[in-house]
């Protein structure tokens, strides 16, 4: 882009990078070593061989696949949840009048800002009183309710730059707002629905503190692999092998859409120009 | 909270969306015409509200309300005003969270945020070339943090099977090795390079897309009048990845204040609790010591720094909701 290209940018930011993958490098070679070999050190080239022992060990030592069904299944019913209601609400929002309108989606998109830790304790209190505690409810409704917040700025903000004259048509041929989201507006939003669904499945994989607190029979994996790392066994290899499981779809579905990930965040976190 | 903010704006808002849009009148036979909209927001608007409702309205309104309380356990709540708050500020080790949560934020702030600039601005001149190094970086902001923290655990083991250690006795300063997390001293230093190394793919990406979107037609300009590249660098990069780096800048504040997954996985606050940020003394003393009244006032204290570094992004957002 800027024309001439000095050579020696390349290499540093080469060699950072090459830098910046070793945590990452350093348990997928932990996890395919044998323990007995790496005692001092993942790197170590003194005897290399290669085992997948710990890769079929692990889902006997620890109940890996039952948290990755578990992680699963609230990934995806919290994902579905928000992917149906958000817009719903930003469409109710952006197009349509009624009182107060402004003043719930002002306080909405800017719930943004609440840190988790607000949640867990008057969350805590209800889902004892109400015996919710251990049920995948208890989770899955602050994940749904939380995103809230970022994925209607998401959408809405779309929305913004949706020709009205489509809206005005149905509105003409007689479609109640209604079926105008349903057949208009909706199919036309899939992007930033998408968009919303892949952020969201993100965070709710990823979330630790909601589903330590709630649930106790069924975790998901990352309770799980905190659980793991937690012990004082000499286990790094089984242990590399929970955290990759923990990180994989994560991680291989945020290199898959990295482009959009960029943009988005930035309006999860809401400053938006 | 947001609601002082919008109470103003919102009139104007009301006397705008008054005006009916074009078609809605003339059309006798749509049903519920005299309520307009509002059946159909209900239907749209109130599954989210309630959900909306249960995990942040009543969360945070109960919250405020249960830190003038004091709950131990089961046993009943008592009244007792704003005694929480004096006995928070009274208790060396809520001071000492302030302080640690104090450095955390910043530090790993300033450290992803300025090695991610410069990173972007080393890209702009071969973002071709570039590409896969820049993708590397930003995996690491895929991790999920408990992950994150897991990888830092075994790169500071103090044993000889510790990346970090044995990389120091490589340059023959054995007496360097260290067991970085289970010393006071090191401990948050620890938490906050392993923060960063997640962090810095964001900014990197931010800086590096609101450099590339500068026309290249300015670019050229500024090279047919002569300019060098350190001067396009000065005058021309860097005031335009800004917006880019304010942006990183909010994220990165905004994640370390609410941090607690990396310090549960890396240290469990400890050793002696010189790694407990004001999100994880929270947990602590109400999820531990159900102290649910002594935690609701921590987590008064982290609302009240996150909504002051967030005014700008309040206000703008505020602006923006029409």
């Amino acid at each position: 882009m800027i024309g001439k290209a000095p050579r020696w940018t390349i290499v540093v930011v080469g060699i950072v990078a090459c830098i910046w993958i070793i945590p990452i490098i350093g348990i997928v070679v932990t996890s395919v070593r044998p323990p007995q070999d790496i005692t001092l050190g993942w790197w170590r080239l003194d005897t290399v061989r290669f085992t997948l022992d710990a890769w079929i060990r692990v889902w006997s030592e620890y109940p890996l696949a039952q948290s990755f069904v578990t992680t699963a299944q609230l990934a995806v019913i919290a994902t579905v949840g928000t992917m149906l209601l958000t817009p719903a609400a930003a469409y109710a929002f952006h197009f349509l009048k009624f009182p107060f309108r402004r003043l719930l989606l002002i306080i909405i998109i800017n719930a943004f800002v609440l840190p988790q830790q607000v949640v867990i304790i008057p969350l805590f209190q209800l889902w004892r009183d109400l015996g919710l505690l251990d049920n995948f409810a208890s989770v899955l409704i602050p994940y749904v309710g939380l995103s809230f917040a970022w994925s209607i700025f998401l959408v809405k903000n779309f929305l913004e730059d949706f020709p009205k004259e489509l809206v005005e048509a149905g509105r003409i041929d007689g479609c109640g707002p209604l079926r105008i989201f349903w057949h208009i507006v909706l199919p036309n939003s899939l992007a930033p629905v998408a968009a919303v669904g892949i952020l969201q499945f993100l965070w709710t994989w990823n979330a630790l503190l909601l589903p330590m607190l709630y649930l106790r029979s069924d975790v998901p994996l990352p309770v799980l692999l905190t659980r793991v790392a937690g012990t004082y066994e000499l286990n790094w290899d089984l242990r590399s092998v929970a955290a990759i499981v923990t990180t994989i779809v994560p991680l291989l579905i945020f290199l898959i859409f990295q482009r959009q990930f960029a943009a988005g965040s930035e309006n999860r976190t809401g400053a938006k120009e | 909270m947001a609601a002082p903010v919008a109470l103003p704006a919102t009139d104007r808002a009301m006397a705008k969306s008054s005006r009916t849009p074009v078609g809605q009148r003339k059309l006798p036979h749509q049903p519920g015409r005299r309520l307009g909209d509002v059946p159909a927001a209900a239907i749209l608007l109130i599954p989210v509200l309630i959900l909306f409702g249960i995990s942040v309205a009543f969360p945070l309104v109960e919250t405020i309300r249960i830190s003038f309380f004091d709950i131990r356990g089961l046993a009943a709540p008592k009244f007792v005003g704003i005694e929480n708050y004096f006995r928070l500020f009274a208790d060396p080790a809520f001071r000492n969270t302030l302080w640690t949560t104090l450095v955390f934020t910043l530090s790993t702030t300033a450290i992803s945020v300025s090695i991610g600039w410069t990173l972007a601005m080393l890209c702009n001149f071969a973002p071709r070339e570039t590409t896969v190094f820049r993708v590397m970086i930003f995996a690491a902001f895929g991790v999920s943090e408990a992950v994150v923290g897991y990888m830092w655990v075994s790169i500071f083991r103090p044993d000889v099977a510790g990346l970090l250690n044995s990389f120091i006795a490589l340059f023959g300063m054995p007496g360097f090795a260290h067991p970085w997390l289970g010393d006071p001293q090191t401990a948050l230093l620890a938490i906050v390079i392993s923060a960063s190394w997640g962090g810095v793919g964001l900014p990197l990406m931010l800086c590096f897309a609101a450099v590339q979107s500068i026309p290249r037609t300015v670019l050229e300009a500024a090279y047919m009048d002569g300019a060098k590249p350190l001067s396009v660098m000065r005058h021309i990069l860097m005031p335009l990845s800004m917006q880019g780096v304010r942006v990183a800048i909010f994220i990165n504040l905004l994640g370390a204040l609410r941090a607690f997954d990396i310090i549960f996985v890396m240290t469990g606050g400890g050793p002696v609790r010189s790694t407990e940020t004001v999100g994880y003394f929270m947990y602590r003393e109400s999820m531990t010591q159900f102290k649910l009244g002594y935690g609701a006032a921590a987590t008064v204290v982290l609302l009240i720094a996150v909504l002051v570094i967030s005014i700008p992004a309040i206000i703008q957002r505020t602006a923006g909701a029409k």
